[in-house]
């Protein structure tokens, strides 16, 4: 509750900050100031200490799970803001309405980690698309950024309307918006009711337009074009730290309205990860240009921690955790090094270790990550979702098929260090990177590799 | 309604067939390029309208939702205040450049 209030009062001061404030870097300090007290605030109420008692009617309730979701997209932003903020500036002109933007993601983000209402999944969606619409669109003279936020646009309402109209089913089945409603009687609960024809089709139009949230095959069509399309800072943000919490909201739909009808979408859930995990992992091979690779490794991702909402259990719940976050943290910093690149093609990165060795080495590190390499975050968190959906012990083949499609993707990952150790090229010669930026990236890489070795400094948060 | 269209007489002149807008000549088709201000000011308009829509189920509960209600609700003007005065701050509405 308190990062939610927070949240959106920060973003009404970055809104007029843009008018009060003239100095650009005071408008960055203020926004890095604000998501440093979004983290305090929240990591408070962690430990019990709730500043505002909203009567909320049980439509939000915040547990463990949602806290420490939200605590870990501060973070992601933090390290976000302080690593790209300052490239926020090539954008356009409006430095400070981008922040106020965020900071409206990130209410948006609190909202759907921790729903108990069908109606505040959709008020917290909406607030995180409608932002991210605009963040697209930025890059007023680019063509391709405006048809980015076009298509985005299009498509994104589109699917928030077959949202709408599976809540609508719902409803008319449960006859409430909350998504778990305990028996009255002790009798009822006993007697095992069927589920009507409508609660199943309402769940799968919701299953649908989560799956397009996420960017899962088939639902993935829009994902290569928009982060290709919309300025490289806003695509490191939205690839990350927005998917990470999708998906959080994701699970605890599922979690809360439909377990008990876990038998009739498990199935569905397969065949969706199987083909999320083979578009993307086969289409990224064949992709020239580092920032649409990205694109299409992060649908591949996706079919990764599409496994914790197949298995949906503790395990599960556990892996999404360490998941969204090795993730998060990897990307970021792979794109923080891309948007200090003029070229985003593979050749683009050809001898960077020459030019740059901390930024080719860190980035290697990231990619190690990504591809699932023992040592790094990214291994130890595959490893957790492979073993969540072994322990359903139904459709081993799906396991089987997604370390099969791991291995496919190293080619992809391993082409950037490739072209960074191996190929000679002198890349960007004017580029210069400030020691702070390099230390950061560092420290993002000590943190990727630390999680890979003791992933319970993140995973105890879940429980203490 | 069939007889009345095949018997009744036509008389076609240019000023019958023209788009009928509100009595003023028209201009161009609808793909006619226009300044953005002029959406702009429309965009806004609805977002003030709509505001003003949600006062009137608020008034119709004005008694049952009492001193909470009362709150919520002026929580909610203070939010839309604040990009009120936001757009005006911005020069949203200015008209000349």
């Amino acid at each position: 509750m308190n990062a939610l209030l927070l949240s959106a009062l920060w973003g009404v001061v970055m809104m007029f900050s843009s008018f009060l404030v003239k100095e650009k870097s005071a408008i960055r300090n203020m926004a890095v100031a604000g998501l440093v007290l979004l983290l305090l605030v929240n990591i408070l109420e962690m430990n019990g200490k709730v500043f505002f008692d909203i009567n909320t009617r049980g439509m939000i309730y915040f547990d463990r799970f949602s806290l420490l979701f939200n605590s870990i997209a501060f973070i992601s932003t933090f390290i976000y803001f302080i690593l790209s903020a300052k490239d926020m500036e090539k954008v356009g002109d409006n430095y400070a309405e981008y922040f106020a933007l965020i900071f409206f993601i990130l209410c948006g983000i609190t909202l759907v980690t921790s729903f108990k209402s069908l109606l505040i999944l959709f008020l917290g969606i909406e607030i995180i698309s409608i932002p991210l619409y605009i963040l697209t669109g930025s890059d007023k003279r680019n063509l391709k950024s405006n048809e980015a936020a076009l298509k985005y646009f299009l498509m994104g309402s589109f699917s928030t309307g077959l949202m709408l109209m599976g809540i609508a089913l719902i409803y008319g089945a449960k006859g409430t918006f909350m998504t778990f409603v305990p028996p009255a009687t002790v009798k009822e609960a006993a007697q095992a009711t069927p589920a009507s024809a409508l609660l199943i089709a309402g769940m799968i139009l919701l299953l649908f337009s989560m799956s397009f949230k996420v960017s899962a095959a088939p639902f993935h069509f829009w994902t290569p074009d928009v982060y290709d399309g919309a300025p490289s800072v806003f695509t490191s943000f939205m690839a990350t730290i927005v998917k990470a919490a999708v998906f959080a909201s994701f699970i605890r739909l599922f979690n809360d309205a439909f377990g008990a009808e876990k038998s009739q979408w498990q199935l569905l859930v397969a065949i969706i990860t199987a083909a999320t995990l083979f578009i993307g992992n086969i289409t990224a091979v064949f992709q020239q240009s580092v920032k649409r690779m990205l694109a299409y490794s992060s649908i591949s991702q996706a079919g990764f921690m599409l496994f914790a909402l197949y298995a949906m259990n503790g395990d599960g719940k556990e892996g999404l955790i360490l998941y969204a976050t090795a993730y998060s943290l990897a990307t970021i910093g792979v794109f923080a090094v891309l948007i200090k690149l003029k070229d985003f093609s593979f050749e683009g990165f050809n001898g960077l270790s020459k030019n740059q060795p901390i930024l080719a080495a860190t980035t290697t590190i990231f990619l190690l990550s990504l591809a699932g390499i023992p040592l790094t975050a990214g291994f130890l968190s595959k490893f957790y979702m492979l073993k969540a959906a072994m322990e359903t012990g139904q459709n081993l083949w799906l396991v089987i098929f997604a370390v099969l499609m791991a291995a496919v993707s190293v080619y992809y990952y391993f082409r950037v260090i490739q072209a960074m150790y191996f190929k000679d090229g002198d890349v960007s010669p004017d580029l210069t990177v400030s020691p702070a930026f390099k230390t950061i990236l560092v420290f993002l890489a000590v943190l990727v590799i630390l999680l890979g070795i003791f992933p319970g400094l993140l995973l105890n948060w879940y429980y203490f | 309604m069939v007889l009345t269209h095949l018997l009744g007489p036509k008389r076609k002149t240019t000023d019958k067939l023209q788009t009928f807008a509100s009595g003023i000549e028209t201009h161009g088709d609808a793909r006619h390029p226009m300044a953005i201000k002029y959406f702009l000011t429309a965009i806004l308009f609805v977002l003030f309208d709509v505001e003003v829509i949600f006062f009137y189920p608020y008034a119709v509960n004005f008694k049952g939702l009492g001193w909470e209600g009362f709150f919520a609700v002026l929580l909610f003007v203070a939010f839309f205040l604040c990009g009120f005065i936001y757009i005006i701050k911005k020069g949203a509405l200015k008209w000349e450049d």
